[in-house]
């Protein structure tokens, strides 16, 4: 008596399909789970077993061999629970005839027999869609998340014996896709509570314009983290394709996947202590870290010289290439991660700055600060702005809203988009393909004399001048929006 | 150029510096160095001036040190200071620009590099001038050598200018030392309220010379309005005069002052929109009056608007 039953294993962000297969036989009672299963997994046998047993099933007194393959894949979590329960029944007859017939099944069960959610269905309805499977059954908490999947059945159980439906006329219908929550699952914070620093603000909206990358420096009670923080709400909605994505690695990572139907970008800011697997994913299993949670939106790194070295080293690559690639020795995975990098600094250790002549850091400490600001990390970032503590005269006066800044914004994204015929911002351009006149480059070389202007510095310039223009609705780049980039731009250490 | 490594030089030497021997209690019998011997010799006939300052210096105070020393070297003095972070070294280049002769005194041996970061620096003063010790090659520079070095500093110069200084700091014992040594104290006055300014403020305040430019040095050094003995290779060069600027950026030039202004700062104080302020200092910087850290703080070059009077000050 033998039956298979496919289900599925959340790596990273993907799922891979695992075939659970089980043998019921003759023999003493015993259940023994094989195919590299983790803790969690062999205790799976227990829950099986009383759930089966709690649901009018009837648990076979007799030798059970439960097989998860491939069996060089490391399985880990409870989310195997429902397969192994669904494959002892059909070994043993319990299920009618075909009613797991190209289905593939996920979820934890409880002992009673209900069934509770697990991460990564989105991914998983993805996988099952894409190996041609009819439906896929999954927790019934998990199933508006799933149903955001069109290309194969969706199947909300609640509790084991629903599996007897399966395949019937009383099969549970598909859930209504998850539709955003009403107010986007919480206010976002508004640049209208930010007093004064024009300047910052200007640098928000050109960063949101065109996707740039920004350093903000300043004394404590600047303003900087709390402007970083409502950089999302001047940035263009998700489209459909990414709010997906950002779906996908929510479902994965068992968070939330309201924010991201509700087009919402997501923010994260971890702590300067975060280590470097979190930050970029790792672990085994590896697990997505915080630039994989912050795809398609904003990661914040605050106190910047504060992470350690190597975290902040080992960012470099997947800021450059929009991926994090996991190597393990049997498996490599591939982590999305294409997100805008804001950072912001205090000028000194001690916050007061080394040439305000009040700093009371120590030469060596402010020079090793200043060198984490100039590393590797630092030639990615495209716009650098120092800032003040805001004058209190500007507390009285409510600055611009976020809605009348996102305005200018997705008329300045409209416009890349028109120009370059694809979906990438002006950050991710190569000088290249970016027009500049006569003028302006003559006026890029004075400058390179001048200003110390390197030639991945002229890049930089020219992206920015593209993106000032761009909020202009100008066509060609004038020389006074090259001037602004000017300003704008990160400086190469001298 | 003398030929390779340290040399020492006996306290019955021709060659040995005469103000040291003021020195109570007495300078040791050999006083070891590198480089340009000759630059030693050269203590005796011509006019010397230590420079010394805080080494947590301000934009400010590192552009005062290095015009003073530049325009003292090109007047044909030879500039004394320790090679320091900060003030100190900012005056030997400044001194190395204006091509004159400049000694540091170290503290520990004048092999000892010290701080290991003026590395380069120290090889170009070896090129003209000299590093000096009263420890052999091979001395660590430790902590209690300062004092003593700072003696040495205080003795050489006929005039000690203080180009900020915290309170207290080993820049202060340099200026008190001189005093007791009979030489003249000058000190670069600073910005009130701020921390690296209040020595030299307070040393004004104590009846040390006001020092604004080398002018100042030099009157005190030869008397009010006298050149210096010896002929001159060229004038002193007025602080150097850039392209010439409409009124709406000459204002904002004269805004970012010598600090670390902000793109806001800038624009609050001169009442422009935040646009024009950063399209204002750009223009600025492409012309070299201006320039950024990577921060984007904001501070000034050596360049003066023309049409102001030449030696106008800073």
């Amino acid at each position: 008596m033998l039956a298979a039953v496919r289900t599925f294993a959340i790596l990273g962000v993907e799922a891979r399909e695992v075939l659970v297969e089980a043998d019921v036989r003759n023999g003493l009672p015993s259940f023994a789970l094989v195919g590299l299963p983790d803790a969690a997994v062999r205790e799976s046998r227990e829950r099986v077993r009383a759930a089966l047993a709690n649901s009018g099933f009837e648990f076979p007194q007799m030798r059970i061999t439960a097989n998860l393959a491939p069996a060089d894949l490391r399985k880990a979590g409870p989310g195997f629970d429902l397969a192994i329960a669904a494959a002892v029944l059909a070994a043993t007859k319990q299920l009618p005839e075909g009613a797991l017939a190209d289905v593939a099944l996920a979820g934890e069960l409880a002992l009673d027999g209900s069934i509770r959610a697990v991460p990564g269905t989105l991914a998983m309805a993805e996988a099952a869609s894409r190996a041609g499977a009819r439906a896929i059954v999954v927790p019934a908490a998990c199933g508006p998340e799933a149903a955001l999947v069109a290309g194969c059945g969706i199947v909300p159980v609640e509790r084991l014996e629903q599996l007897q439906r399966l395949g019937g006329e009383d099969e549970p219908p598909r859930p209504p896709a998850l539709s955003p929550p009403p107010n986007g699952d919480g206010p976002v914070p508004d640049l209208a509570d930010l007093r004064g620093q024009p300047a910052l603000r200007r640098g928000l909206e050109v960063a949101a314009a065109g996707g740039h990358s920004l350093l903000v420096s300043g004394p404590p009670g600047a303003g900087k983290s709390m402007a970083a923080r409502r950089l999302p709400s001047i940035l263009p909605p998700l489209g459909p394709d990414e709010a997906i994505a950002a779906a996908r690695v929510a479902s994965a990572c068992g968070r939330s996947v309201g924010p991201a139907v509700a087009r919402r970008r997501p923010f994260r800011a971890p702590h300067h202590t975060v280590s470097t697997a979190g930050l970029i994913g790792g672990g085994n299993p590896p697990r997505p870290g915080e630039v994989t949670l912050a795809h398609q939106g904003v990661l914040f790194l605050d106190e910047l010289p504060e992470f350690g070295r190597d975290t902040l080293e080992a960012l470099r690559q997947p800021l450059e290439d929009g991926t994090v690639l996991l190597v393990r020795a049997r498996y490599a995975i591939e982590l999305p991660c294409r997100f805008q990098l804001i950072a912001a600094a205090n000028p000194c250790p001690c916050g007061t700055g080394p040439r305000s002549g009040q700093c009371s850091c120590d030469p060596a400490s402010v020079r090793a600060y200043e060198a984490k600001l100039t590393g590797a990390l630092a030639d990615r970032i495209d716009i650098s702005m120092a800032v003040e503590q805001p004058d209190l005269s500007s507390f009285t006066e409510a600055g611009e809203s976020s809605a009348a800044i996102r305005d200018r914004v997705l008329a300045a994204r409209e416009r890349q988009r028109a120009r370059s015929r694809g979906d990438r911002a002006n950050a991710q351009l190569t000088p290249a393909e970016i027009e500049i006149g006569a003028e302006i480059e003559r006026m890029l070389a004075d400058a390179g004399l001048a200003a110390g202007l390197s030639g991945r510095g002229r890049g930089r310039v020219i992206r920015l001048a593209r993106t000032v223009a761009d909020l202009d609705q100008a066509e060609a780049i004038e020389v006074a929006h090259v001037d602004e980039a000017l300003t704008l731009r990160r400086r190469e250490s001298r | 150029m003398s030929a390779g490594g340290p040399w020492a030089i006996e306290r019955s030497s021709t060659d040995y510096p005469v103000c040291l021997t003021d020195l109570d209690p007495p300078e040791q019998p050999l006083l070891y160095g590198a480089g340009r011997r000759d630059a030693i010799a050269g203590l005796a006939r011509d006019p010397v001036v230590t420079i010394v300052g805080a080494r947590q210096a301000s934009g400010y105070g590192l552009r005062v040190a290095e015009r003073l020393g530049r325009d003292l070297a090109v007047a044909g003095v030879t500039v004394v200071s320790g090679m320091a972070r900060g003030i100190d070294a900012a005056a030997h280049r400044g001194a190395l620009l204006g091509g004159g002769a400049t000694i540091a005194v170290l503290a520990g041996g004048p092999d000892n590099v010290y701080p290991p970061m003026n590395r380069a620096l120290y090889r170009e003063i070896l090129g003209v001038g000299a590093v000096i010790s009263e420890h052999p090659p091979g001395t660590e520079a430790r902590k209690h050598q300062f004092p003593a070095r700072n003696r040495i500093m205080a003795a050489l110069g006929a005039v000690a200018v203080i180009v900020e200084a915290a309170q207290p700091s080993g820049s202060l014992i340099t200026a008190d030392l001189a005093a007791k040594l009979g030489r003249t104290v000058g000190a670069v006055p600073g910005q009130l309220g701020v921390r690296v300014a209040e020595g030299a403020n307070d040393l004004i305040k104590e009846g040390a010379h006001l020092i604004r430019d080398a002018r100042d040095v030099l009157d005190l050094l030869f008397g009010v309005g006298v050149e210096p003995g010896r002929p001159q290779l060229h004038a002193a060069p007025a602080p150097r005069a850039g392209p010439p600027l409409k009124a709406p950026l000459r204002a904002v030039v004269e805004l970012v002052g010598g600090g670390a202004a902000t793109v806001d700062r800038v624009a609050l104080d001169g009442d422009l929109a935040p646009r024009e302020a950063a399209v204002a200092l750009a223009r600025l910087e492409r012309l070299g009056y201006v320039t950024a850290d990577p921060f984007g703080r904001w501070g000034r070059t050596d360049l003066t608007p023309p049409d102001r009077a030449p030696g106008g000050r800073h």
